[in-house]
């Protein structure tokens, strides 16, 4: 019967309908997709609270660098309802294209980070306000739908005079938000110096407020489950070994010359002054000027971002030849009373190294205070050229490993990032150099720290410390503690003594050659500053590309010492012009704390000359 | 006419009315939780929960008046209440609010009232009236043409309210009519003119021409002509029928693009999976299976569903009920509110098909039938098989309209099957 088939097909079309949906369900309930997470993700939002970063005293206790806040302007590209785009643009001094053009940008990543279904669905629109546009942009807050201000902090420094040493902060790069998912796109990370090598110890520990957020953006109150909420913690306060007052003396002495001071104690390896010229504001380096300045200092022929003190390489020159007297001793081809005659240079063959005049015969103490060529030729033959060895590269082989001993040719190992390792000829390299049958004749300069032999600033003023510590040295360091952070492997590294293949007594007869460079007779004489034992050596050392460099080192007092430091000042000439009387100046301010110098003449001329 | 006066006291259907108790109660559950905040607080009822709770006491009301008034009333004043609910409807074209888009709302007080749901219930009574008139069958040009005026009518006026989702459920009658006798033909046509719409509309979108329609619609045609080739007489008929879908396959065309506004093609595109809009139509059929599914086994718990409480399925407590439901209760109640909401469907058929009237058995199925629709689009646009088109999951969704015409509907009906003979 027709009526009885119909009742049929009305049940039927139910269940048939019910069915399939019932079937759509298990699909979607009982499938792969974890639609639940998808759900969570939605319904919350993750606020990074930003921690401070530490704060850096000087070894004194000096605040030297600190933070500020800055507000940027955040948006949830999404939200924005009838945006008042003149008004925006009048606050933020932007023109509407560009500002057209920025929210553009801010909704392709809004997309991106949805589709990456991304915690922190707000992005940065515009970073680091200025206090007027905060203040107007706070008043007009409530006109502008979608948007809000965000806090975070940035650099601040107190001492200009130490930019290359503390380092700069920038947005962290693609690779290292592709290394490290601790960063979100726009956080603040070290890019050199402290700031870089530290970033771990001195970046704090970022927080999280999660909160439920609906889809108009509305916050719905705290999620309360531990797991989502924790607050930053603020980087430890960290003490430097600087002294920001040396430190500040020892940029305006070096200000209008190019080089480098490194002041290092040498018990301890603190570094006390680091310092390069030319060099940057750091505080132009910070906020909304960050990027165009960076790109302006980049592009700087004077290069003010070049950090000579521990990436510029120079010959020695006759600073050297404390080494070179030293290892002469500890191999026993030289004796303290050893003499050598000069008759105004050196000759073998068709070679000369040419000497200054000055009295004949001279023993060790006498070469070092008057620093012969002549005297360090012969030294160096004698080591290299010793029968107690095969030949002459095994001879060399053997100074070469002294040098090393020395913290020569590698890396010293400074809590700084990029350090060069200077260079020390190894056998291959005179070989490819020179041929193979080379002798000590052929690389007789190398006796005087020219030729191949490359120097840091850094390593220099290491060898002072070496000399004043008679034979160790602990690798020199900017950091000297950093609040709960105890016995880790720098902090071990900090501490170790390294000893050289040279025995300490052999150093005495150094140093008596060293203390009489300030002194009558000496080639630093009247750099000196009464009542201070300074033990030095000069060096000038040559620049094929001009004017020679100004080099000295040097510590003090002669027992006890309590600072090392080495002066390089490019193209200053002799090591007496100017680099002796700045660091004997640098010496004095440190030893003598707070106090005007003995030498104001020497101090005006060195504060005001200028090498171009 | 006078059949109902020496009423047969039976209590009235325990199982309809048990099912309808335990629906209102799940519905008033899933709604105190998608309008109540995150942080809920125990026994804190949301404002609307708290304004549900006052339209289900006017249910309670009308059941009781119903249960207690005479059918032959009902009967009485059918055309009367249809005239009146077509007046409603008219009026709130002139004078009514908008809200969002359609104009079919009353505003009294802070409450509003949507005539448009008891169009429904009365639209039902007259035509169960007319075909209950003693020698009226669905025969004849006029009676079937006074047939579907009495449907077809309010689909129009409200139609103009720009409620086209309420509209469309008065095509539920449709299926009612077959039960009273429209040839089964008439519907299969229906839906064939149905998915030929679909064809049409998809081609259009993708720029296919429209002579490859043609070419598919005449090369079934050839196939099948090959096939009947012994049975002549079958051969004019099939072409007969190809060129009529042709036909209406070129005029469906223009007429959706002339006739439909853009919001609505643009919800048509969207379900046929066509468009791909991250904030539009699909953003939110996409967040909506993000809530069902998100419920997997067991649910997410009782006031706990972000998706829906945070609002990012779109009218969580109205059309997208279902959402909280699936997410707060996981498949495993999806799975029983599906048993229950199936039983309570075929028991109101069983229940119609038990009428000794027609009255009795038109207004059944007029029940069935719409609340089947009513179902089928609701929880089909939530799980992206059904276009999103606004209407209510009846004795599920906040609204007291809704609420009360259904139970009106539900009772009127209950009461009628009570007192047959």
């Amino acid at each position: 019967m027709e009526n009885s088939g119909k009742r049929i097909v009305f049940k039927s079309l139910i269940v048939v309908i019910f069915v399939l949906y019932w079937i759509r369900l298990i699909n979607l309930q009982l499938g792969e997709k974890d639609y639940e997470s998808i759900a969570i993700n939605n319904a919350l939002n993750k606020i990074t609270l930003y921690p401070s970063r530490s704060n850096l005293f000087d070894r004194h206790g000096k605040l030297i660098v600190y933070n500020t806040h800055i507000y940027d302007l955040s948006v949830f590209p999404f939200e924005i309802k009838e945006l008042d785009t003149a008004l925006l643009s009048k606050i933020l001094e932007l023109p509407g294209a560009d500002l057209l053009h920025l929210l553009e940008d801010a909704k392709v990543k809004a997309v991106r980070r949805q589709k990456n279904n991304a915690n922190n669905k707000s992005t940065t629109f515009y970073s680091n306000l200025s206090a007027r546009q905060f203040a107007f942009l706070r008043e007009n807050m409530f006109r502008l739908k979608g948007f809000f201000i965000e806090s975070r902090t940035d650099r601040q420094f107190a001492s200009k005079s130490a930019p290359h040493a503390l380092g700069y902060l920038g947005e962290a790069n693609e690779t290292l938000l592709e290394s490290d998912e601790y960063y979100q796109p726009g956080d603040l990370v070290g890019i050199t110096g402290l700031e870089r090598f530290y970033e771990k110890e001195f970046r704090g520990i970022k927080g999280i407020k999660t909160v439920w957020q609906n889809r108009k953006y509305e916050q719905k109150g705290e999620v309360k489950d531990s797991q989502f909420n924790y607050p930053s913690v603020a980087g430890p306060d960290a003490t430097s070994t600087l002294d920001i007052e040396v430190q500040n003396y020892a940029r305006q002495l070096l200000e209008g010359k190019k080089g480098s001071i490194v002041a290092i104690e040498p018990r301890t390896g603190e570094i006390i002054a680091f310092v390069n010229y030319p060099d940057y504001d750091p505080n132009t380096l910070v906020g909304r000027s960050r990027a165009n300045t960076f790109k302006s200092l980049l592009t700087d022929p004077v290069k003010p971002l070049y950090n000579r003190a521990v990436k510029g390489v120079y010959p020695p020159g006759s600073t050297f030849k404390t080494v070179m007297a030293a290892i002469a001793l500890q191999e026993g081809v030289l004796e303290p009373e050893t003499t050598h005659g000069c008759g105004g240079g050196y000759r073998l063959g068709n070679i000369r190294v040419g000497c200054h005049p000055h009295g004949g015969p001279l023993d060790v103490r006498g070469s070092l205070q008057i620093s012969c060529n002549s005297y360090y030729c012969q030294v160096f033959r004698d080591v290299i050229d010793n029968p107690k060895y095969a030949n002459v590269k095994e001879g060399y082989a053997v100074l070469e490993r002294h040098l090393r001993s020395f913290g020569l040719g590698s890396p010293l190992g400074i809590d700084l990032m990029g350090e060069s390792r200077g260079n020390i000829p190894s056998v291959n390299q005179l070989n490819k150099r020179h041929g193979k049958s080379w002798k000590s004749s052929t690389v007789i300069s190398l006796s005087i720290g020219q030729g191949e032999i490359l120097l840091t600033p850094l390593q220099i003023a290491n060898l002072a410390a070496i000399m004043a510590n008679r034979g160790w040295y602990i690798t020199p360091h900017l950091i000297r503690t950093i609040d709960g952070i105890t016995d880790t492997a720098w902090q071990r590294k900090f501490k170790f003594k390294h000893y050289t293949s040279v025995n300490p007594m052999h150093f005495e007869t150094v140093i008596e050659g060293m203390a009489g460079v300030t002194l009558p007779g000496g080639t630093a004489n009247g750099t000196g500053i009464p009542g201070l034992e300074i033990c030095a050596k000069t060096g000038t050392a040559q620049n094929p590309h001009g004017k020679d460099h100004s080099v000295y080192m040097a510590f003090a007092p002669k027992e006890n010492p309590q600072i090392a430091i080495a002066v390089i000042v490019e193209n200053g000439g002799y090591g007496a012009t100017y680099a002796a009387p700045i660091a004997n100046l640098l010496i004095e301010k440190y030893l003598n704390p707070g106090k005007e110098t003995q030498k104001p003449d020497m101090e005006k001329r060195m504060l005001e000359s200028k090498i171009q | 006419m006078n059949s109902y006066n020496n009423q047969r006291q039976e209590s009235v259907d325990f199982l309809s009315v048990f099912l309808f108790i335990i629906l209102i109660v799940l519905g008033f559950m899933a709604i105190s939780s998608s309008t109540s905040d995150i942080n809920w607080d125990h026994f804190q009822l949301s404002a609307l929960a708290t304004k549900q709770i006052f339209f289900l006491a006017g249910a309670f009301v009308i059941v009781l008046t119903i249960l207690f008034s005479n059918v032959a009333v009902i009967d009485y004043f059918a055309y009367g209440f249809y005239g009146i609910a077509l007046l409603l409807n008219i009026l709130v074209v002139i004078i009514g609010h908008e809200v969002k888009g359609a104009k079919s709302w009353f505003g009294i007080g802070g409450f509003g009232l949507q005539p448009s749901e008891f169009a429904k219930v009365a639209t039902a009574l007259a035509l169960a009236k007319f075909l209950g008139t003693y020698g009226v069958r669905f025969k004849g040009w006029k009676n079937i043409g006074i047939s579907l005026a009495i449907f077809l009518i309010p689909l129009v006026v409200i139609l103009m309210q720009d409620d086209t989702g309420s509209a469309l459920v008065f095509l539920s009658f449709f299926l009612v009519l077959y039960r009273e006798g429209l040839p089964g033909w008439v519907l299969l046509s229906a839906l064939w003119m149905g998915l030929l719409s679909g064809f049409r509309v998809i081609g259009d979108f993708q720029g296919v021409s429209i002579y490859y329609g043609y070419g598919f619609l005449f090369g079934i045609a050839s196939i099948v002509i090959l096939f009947f080739r012994k049975n002549k007489a079958v051969i004019p008929l099939i072409i007969t029928i190809a060129i009529a879908s042709a036909a209406f396959y070129t005029v469906v065309g223009s007429a959706y693009h002339t006739i439909l506004q853009r919001h609505q093609k643009s919800r048509i595109e969207s379900v046929l999976g066509l468009k791909e809009d991250a904030q539009g139509i699909d953003f939110h059929v996409k967040q909506s299976k993000i809530a069902i599914g998100a419920g997997k086994l067991w649910g997410r718990g009782f006031m706990k569903g972000t998706q829906t409480k945070m609002g990012f399925v779109p009218e969580q407590h109205t059309d997208f009920i279902f959402d909280t439901l699936a997410e707060e209760w996981g498949f495993i109640g999806t799975t029983l509110f599906f048993i229950l909401y199936v039983a309570f469907l075929l028991r109101l058929a069983t229940l119609s098909e038990r009428q000794t009237t027609i009255f009795g058995r038109v207004l059944g199925y007029s029940l069935v039938c719409i609340l089947f629709f009513h179902f089928t689009i609701n929880i089909g646009m939530t799980i992206g098989l059904m276009p999103v088109i606004g209407i209510p999951l009846p004795y599920i969704s906040y609204g007291g309209s809704s609420l009360w015409a259904f139970t009106l509907f539900l009772f009127i009906f209950l009461r009628v099957d009570q007192v047959r003979k």
